[in-house]
């Protein structure tokens, strides 16, 4: 009798672990389980904030996508698809954009997602008293109205073309309302947003730790667990990434390139970057003001040997005024090639005077081995005759340098990098050579001023047509580059190396990348 | 003794003034714009304006000065410029790993260089004399970044034994330990072994040795004892710039500490975080100062603070 019962019981037993277990084979692609439970990223430097409002460093906004997700994604190839924004529809003057949420999502704190919310980011990005330091990039809005539950209207001081663009940056996300309330400012180090992971513990100096977001809207997170490890040296990441301790590592050293790569376990990944590195030329003082001398610079100098020697080939050498990656590129027909005797002569027309010295200033640390280019900048002016003393600067007191007004501005020469927050030529070709963002207004330290160039960008912001916008931007781009505001150096690559278990990485040429929907060997 | 200590902890007070008097008008000679350098390269000047107000720096110095002092009075070391937390805070966060790092880097230190100095003492002039003299050269000379890296590649990548970096478990500790301490052991074996040599030369040793002592409790006893005040003070010292100085080996072995946070901070113009974190440090090096001293009397009676 007792055999009996516990046989019957057995079967109920393994009725019950077969339904179990068909049921979670069953629903097993449906909830999508991840399949990788840790990915472990070495960085170099702890966040600030978790703000996407208060965000000016591109790692930090590419966590703060992670935590938020974006209104649009900018893919590598520079195409927008909806996330938090299904759609928008702009007026005939461009002064009106219609803003389509996304209907259904909610943040990671069960706050929902609508009409409000996006009101409330846009009051805050636009409220002078909140530290915003990238407001400059939605200045031309003027306010954000609400329509309906799922629909917000942008009013525009002047029509942006690339607003649609601009939707893609890390500034615009949205903080769930609640968290808002729940922690005020203090939210920067409680992010709450509604992108595929939730922050789980931040050791401050030590790692940044992402956990999926079970309440995410879109397709769920392929990895359980993202590690940030923040270590400072370059070298140590890459000698971690040798020993599995971590499995990407953020910006190896150039110099390393070429010896990660030969390493069988290790992918080097190098897209060519929006940053764009370049001699300032002052436009409109001193020798530099001659726009011979400034043709003359650029044919003085071997950009190619700069890429090659100084930098590993982590660059190439510009062939116009911005990254070939953004919108708005074109390869100018006219290149300045190396040479030395072309820069003479052009010097010599120019009535250069060789007996000054000329004050060429560079940060040290900045941008990859930016003292090193500058150096070699100053041989190869030195060896067509031109006296050039360098000096170093740290980066705060670089930086004041470079702001100061016309009247006391010290410029010469000076190295600076530039890149756009998307992929979009505006940022550059605007908000470097326009009249309007010359110091102390804006970082546009040629002091580059061209009414003509001025009144083409400025026709370019209204035009919303695609293929007429990309006419005005390469006439402008061609204006610009004749008239040499800068030597035209290198554009950066951004380099990420990372175990070669890892698929689907996808990286952007804005040095961003995302682990979201990868898969491990 | 109770009298001494409570005076010198109040000598403290004018020291610490002092340190942020200098600092803070230091500071703000130096080049720079803290509010342009947190809005970033492209913020447009209105924005950095606000900024600026946010942070007090467009008031005059001295206002600053006495606003930063009357804080410190409530133990309110401000608010960090970079992540807006409380500059105690971030510090209270790396300050257990910079002492940790320390202790194990200034006690290895010991446990191999006062030995090391003392048989070299001993036997001057000996292999085992000449030995300690190079291996010392070679730990004084050597570059912090380049044995840290040297360690990394033979110990994290080659033989896989230790972490590359970062902080956890024990053997997350010794690879930064071993780096830290090789500098000082070289440094305190010099010291001991002519510490010791002079002390050995001495007549109470020579008597020592008439009376028919055995030799290892003339120098453990005897010499050592007598050798070790000039050996403390050295030990004292370091270990004081060990806790502020390890800047280099916490950048290779991606360790959280104060040395770090210092630099980065100047790195940023952070003046709330630097002024706070070179208080503590300040007043951990006078600290341990004090510790040194009360030190001497237990090893020379002689010593006396009345």
């Amino acid at each position: 009798m007792r055999k009996k019962a516990s046989s019957k019981h057995f079967k109920q037993f393994f009725i019950c672990i077969a339904i179990i277990i068909m049921a979670v084979f069953l629903l097993a692609p449906v909830s999508s389980a991840a399949q990788i439970k840790e990915l472990k990223i070495g960085i170099g430097v702890d966040a600030d904030t978790l703000n996407p409002q208060e965000q000016t460093t591109t790692l930090f906004q590419n966590i703060c996508d992670l935590v938020y997700d974006n209104l649009y994604f900018q893919d590598p190839d520079g195409t927008l698809h909806p996330r938090l924004l299904a759609k928008h529809e702009v007026s005939e003057d461009g002064l009106t954009w219609i803003m389509h949420l996304q209907k259904n999502v909610q943040f990671s704190d069960g706050t929902a997602f609508n009409a409000d919310v996006l009101k409330q980011t846009w009051d805050r990005i636009l409220d002078p008293k909140m530290r915003v330091p990238l407001r400059f990039a939605v200045s031309m809005v003027k306010e954000c109205v609400k329509i309906d539950d799922y629909t917000v209207q942008l009013n525009l001081k002047y029509a942006f073309s690339p607003l649609n663009a601009t939707m893609s940056m890390a500034l615009v996300s949205p903080i769930s309302s609640a968290a808002l309330t729940k922690y005020g400012e203090d939210v920067r180090q409680h992010p709450v947003g509604a992108g595929p992971y939730v922050l789980s513990e931040w050791v401050k100096g030590d790692r940044i730790v992402l956990t999926r977001n079970e309440k995410y809207w879109g397709k769920a997170p392929t990895v359980d667990k993202i590690i940030f490890k923040i270590v400072p040296e370059a070298t140590t990441r890459e000698a971690m990434l040798r020993t599995g301790e971590i499995d990407i590592c953020y910006k190896p050293l150039p110099s390393n390139v070429a010896d990660l790569q030969a390493q069988k376990n290790i992918i080097v990944e190098m897209p060519l970057d929006t940053r764009t590195i370049f001699m300032g030329l002052n436009c409109q003082k001193g020798v530099t003001m001659d726009k011979k001398v400034r043709q003359a610079f650029n044919y003085a100098i071997d950009k190619k040997a700069i890429v090659d020697r100084i930098l590993f080939n982590t660059a190439q050498p510009m062939d116009g005024p911005v990254s070939p990656k953004i919108f708005g590129y074109v390869k100018m027909d006219h290149q300045y090639d190396y040479n030395p005797g072309k820069a003479k002569q052009l010097l010599k027309e120019a009535n250069f005077d060789f007996s000054k010295t000329i004050n060429m200033r560079t940060p040290n640390g900045r941008y990859l081995f930016d003292k090193q280019v500058s150096e070699v900048v100053q041989a190869y002016l030195q060896a067509i005759g031109v006296k050039v003393e360098l000096r170093t600067y740290d980066w705060p007191t670089y930086v004041a340098g470079l702001l100061k007004p016309i009247e006391k501005s010290e410029l010469e020469v000076f190295l600076l990098g530039w890149g756009p927050l998307f992929l979009d030529a505006d940022m550059a070709l605007y908000g470097q050579f326009t009249t309007e963002v010359n110091p102390p207004k804006g970082l546009g330290s040629s002091f580059y001023s061209n009414p003509v160039y001025d009144e083409i960008m400025k026709a370019s912001r209204k035009e919303l047509d695609t293929n007429k916008r990309f006419a005005l931007l390469k006439q402008a781009s061609e204006i610009v580059w004749d008239d040499c505001p800068w030597i035209w150096l290198h554009v950066e690559k951004f380099v990420l190396a990372y175990s070669s278990k890892i698929k689907n990485l996808v990286v952007t040429p804005t040095e961003k990348f995302y682990p979201t929907y990868i898969t491990m060997e | 003794m109770l009298n001494f200590l409570l005076k010198r902890l109040l000598a403290i007070i004018p020291v610490l003034l002092g340190i942020t008097l200098l600092l803070f008008f230091m500071l703000r000679m130096l080049p720079g714009d803290p509010a342009q350098v947190l809005a970033g390269q492209m913020a447009s000047p209105a924005d950095v304006e606000i900024i600026r107000v946010q942070m007090g720096l467009d008031k005059p110095v001295y206002i600053q000065y006495a606003s930063f002092l009357n804080r410190l009075v409530h133990l309110d070391l401000g608010v960090s410029a970079r992540t807006q937390n409380p500059v105690i805070e971030e510090i209270w966060a790396k300050l257990p790993n910079t002492v940790l790092l320390a202790l194990c880097a200034i006690t290895l230190a010991c446990a191999f260089g006062i030995p090391a100095g003392v048989i070299a003492a001993v036997r001057p002039y000996s292999w085992v004399d000449y030995l300690v003299t190079i291996a010392s050269l070679f730990g004084i000379s050597m570059p912090v970044f380049w044995l840290g890296i040297m360690l990394m590649i033979v110990f994290s990548i080659t033989l896989q034994w230790l972490p590359a970096g970062g902080i956890g478990t024990w053997k997350h500790l010794v690879l930064p330990s071993v780096t830290l301490a090789a500098f000082v052991v070289a440094f305190i074996a010099r010291m001991t072994r002519s510490c010791m040599l002079e002390v050995l030369s001495q007549d109470y040793v020579t008597t020592a040795r008439s009376k028919g002592l055995k030799e290892k409790a003339i120098i453990i006893k005897h010499a050592l004892k007598n050798a070790l005040i000039p050996i403390i003070t050295v030990v004292g010292l370091q270990f004081g710039l060990l806790l502020g100085g390890a800047v280099l080996t916490e950048t290779v072995f991606a360790w959280p500490g104060l040395g770090r946070l210092i630099v980065d901070s100047i790195l940023a113009r952070d003046y709330a975080m630097i002024q706070g974190s070179i208080l503590i440090f300040g007043l951990l090096y006078t600290l341990v100062n004090l510790v040194v001293d009360l030190t001497y009397a237990f090893v020379d009676p002689r010593i006396r603070y009345e």
